[in-house]
């Protein structure tokens, strides 16, 4: 079975219509036609005989009025003209007379004419004959313009009438097919205004038409972004609030037990709590700020060339006590530079991320290594750890009091990550890991329409190891 | 009264249970599904407090296992678990509390409200409507953790009103030296070998002798009287 089609349905329906007005008009237009002969033909009857009984023995009664003697139903016939006859001989003398008429003149041609006659004079048409070569006798039939002009009019109107309705008609039944015919363009427009931008849901599966396959597609696709972006939004503020909510729920639970009955050493690791959770809390706000002031137009104008290996160096090091405290070993793989327009800020953020996942969610002795590839243009955190699911024995938030001070354990998650991937037109997701690690984590920049040009650090410089923090003394370098 | 506190926040997790010891309960601490788990089918707790979002794995899994648990032995699938949440997402909420989740909190809360929750929770779990327990001319007020006999106020230390407000609650069943030392202590506390007796002791010197009687061989109990 064959797509449903509007312009075929249109098409249905419109010539659908046209069809009905057409035949309409065609059985009004012969029933008139017939009707019309009926009438005509009745009406030469009526006039026949009209004449005929001007004939007495041979003779028409001169000066007769045809109708005087006919029934008043004949009279009125609609086609029944009152004919006049003249008839003279050869020397022009009037042999009869019948009608109405005013007496015309005798020398008159043969054939139709125009006469004027009577006093005032009136229009008059008439028929002249001899009755043969031998010219013994001339008759005369005689017509009233006005009598003929109003037959005329009459069925003038009679052919006339079905063409005065036939244009609204048709109009109408046009407007009415086309209403029709176009409904499911209306269905899908009500379809399209009912989605709603805060609950989208697609488009009900009713409109298989095949004019409309390529919008519906394209409104379920732009649908199907919207709700995949707003369920990222609405993760990502999840995942925001339990960010900020957790250290302040740490901290009134702190400050809770500071007003109860405590040790001396209760009391200090509270109080060392309490400032770690306000500084916690500060550092993971100053990052959601970042993030809510990271709209896509002002980023696009506030983005600039920074130096990717640079930054990843810099958070690195500042990682380096962190991972001394919670038993990972935490290095650096990359090229001297790695050249992207980008921002600072929030691929900072961005880096800190994976690292504090990563620190938070391998056990102790670990290997973390950020790697980057200047030419491939991207940015990955691995690590070896046993599994990034099950072996998080030692999570950075629960290193020791000094650790906490340098690593405040952020995890505000992939999704975070993700939204800055999606800022700087990135890809970011889990990827085959490198040998000699288990999980790899990538962050994949498109290609390079920035990087200075002839930039040797762009040719593909094998990655080397650059920086190194453990916690193990079997430190290489 | 003992209670479980799942969470794999270290900063949450110890605030609460320092918090909780100075109301006067048993606090032990999970920070994942797994060690959940495991502590629940090893002891028995009045109350669980459960985070959703945990390290390895989802809160309601716990409480899933919790509450598909045969009868008779440990975890005890009734046992009352009130939901600490941190996120925005309302169907993850409406899902642990379809899940048999008795009550939810959403951080930050108020440590006072937590208690009180937590007291009601209790209540209910003992088919109780009226907030304080009256055992004959004894009344305990669980939320001021007060005792009064005949009106009188009696001072009482934090295991000594565990103590009775776990006997009185059960009364008159009869509770094993060692159902009364998982009532009252957690894995961290150093318990001396006679230490419920010394507490019983106690009691009955505070009290009076026949309000806590002896059974011997199974426990002790405290008498049904007419209210």
């Amino acid at each position: 079975m064959s797509q449903p089609s509007l312009t075929r349905h249109l098409l249905a329906w419109a010539l659908g219509a046209l069809a009905l007005v057409w035949l309409s008009f065609i059985a009004v237009g012969f029933q008139t036609g017939m009707h019309e002969a009926d009438e005509l033909t009745d009406g030469h009857l009526a006039s026949v005989a009209t004449i005929l009984l001007s004939e007495r023995d041979g003779q028409f009664v001169e000066r007769r009025d045809a109708g005087s003697s006919v029934s008043p139903d004949l009279k009125r016939h609609d086609y029944q003209q009152s004919m006049s006859i003249v008839v003279w001989d050869a020397a022009g003398r009037l042999v009869t007379r019948s009608g109405d008429a005013p007496a015309p003149p005798f020398e008159t041609a043969e054939g139709f004419f125009d006469l004027q006659l009577g006093d005032p004079p009136t229009p008059w048409r008439a028929f002249s004959l001899w009755d043969g070569p031998q010219h013994s006798r001339k008759v005369m039939v005689l017509l009233s313009l006005k009598g003929r002009a109003k037959l005329a009019w009459d069925i003038a109107e009679q052919v006339v009438e079905p063409g005065l309705w036939l244009f609204p008609v048709i109009a109408l039944a046009l407007g009415l097919a086309i209403r029709r015919g176009l409904s499911p363009l209306y269905e899908l427009s009500r379809d399209v205004h009912a989605l709603d931008v805060n609950q989208p849901a697609p488009l009900r599966p009713r409109h298989p038409q095949a004019e409309f396959e390529a919008v519906v597609d394209s409104i379920n696709q732009l649908v199907e972004r919207q709700q995949l972006a707003l369920n990222n939004e609405r993760h990502l503020a999840s995942e925001m609030a339990h960010e900020m909510r957790t250290p302040l729920t740490s901290l009134a639970l702190h400050a809770r037990a500071l007003r109860g009955t405590q040790s001396d050493t209760e009391r200090a690791e509270s109080l060392e709590r309490l400032e770690f959770d306000a500084l916690r809390a500060g550092q993971v706000l100053a990052q959601l700020l970042a993030l809510a002031r990271a709209s896509h137009t002002e980023l696009s104008e506030a983005a600039q060339m920074l130096d990717l290996a640079a930054l990843a160096s810099g958070v690195v090091s500042e990682y380096g006590e962190v991972a001394l405290n919670s038993g990972h070993e935490l290095a650096l793989c990359t090229t001297t530079s790695f050249p992207i327009v980008g921002h600072a800020v929030l691929l900072e953020i961005a880096l800190r991320n994976l690292i504090d996942n990563a620190l938070s969610h391998t056990p102790r002795g670990t290997l973390i290594e950020v790697q980057l590839d200047a030419q491939a243009r991207w940015i990955q955190v691995c690590d070896n750890g046993a599994n990034g699911d099950a072996g998080f024995a030692a999570p950075a938030g629960r290193a020791g009091p000094q650790a906490r001070k340098l690593g405040l354990g952020l995890g505000l998650g992939h999704r975070v990550v993700e939204k800055v991937a999606a800022i700087h037109h990135a890809q970011f997701a889990r990827c085959e890991p490198a040998a000699g690690f288990t999980t790899c984590y990538r962050l994949s920049f498109g290609p390079s329409a920035s990087a200075a040009p002839g930039d040797g650090n762009a040719k593909g410089t094998a990655p080397s190891r650059q920086h190194r923090a453990s916690g193990r003394p079997q430190l290489d370098h | 009264m003992r209670v479980l506190v799942v969470e794999d926040d270290d900063g949450i997790a110890v605030g609460l249970r320092s918090h909780l010891r100075q109301q006067g309960f048993a606090v032990d601490l999970a920070d994942g599904v797994a060690s959940a788990w495991a502590a629940l089918r090893a002891e028995p707790f009045d109350l669980v407090l459960l985070d959703l979002g945990l390290a390895d794995g989802d809160g309601c899994e716990v409480l899933r296992r919790l509450r598909h648990s045969p009868d008779g032995q440990l975890p005890d699938s009734a046992t009352p678990v009130l939901i600490m949440t941190a996120r925005d997402e309302v169907s993850s909420r409406i899902a642990g509390l379809d899940q048999g989740a008795d009550d939810y909190v959403t951080k930050p809360f108020d440590a006072d409200e937590l208690a009180a929750r937590m007291r009601a929770l209790r209540r209910r779990a003992h088919g109780r409507a009226r907030p304080k327990l009256r055992c004959g001319n004894i009344e305990i007020d669980p939320a001021a953790r007060t005792v009064t006999q005949g009106g009188q106020p009696v001072a009482l230390s934090a295991r000594e009103y565990m103590l009775l407000l776990a006997l009185v609650e059960v009364s008159p069943r009869v509770l094993s030296r060692d159902q009364i030392e998982a009532r009252l202590y957690d894995w961290g506390s150093a318990l001396d070998s006679n230490a419920i007796e010394v507490h019983v002791h106690h009691l009955r010197r505070k009290l009076g002798d026949p309000v806590i009687r002896t059974m011997r061989g199974v426990g002790y109990f405290v008498p049904a009287q007419p209210q």
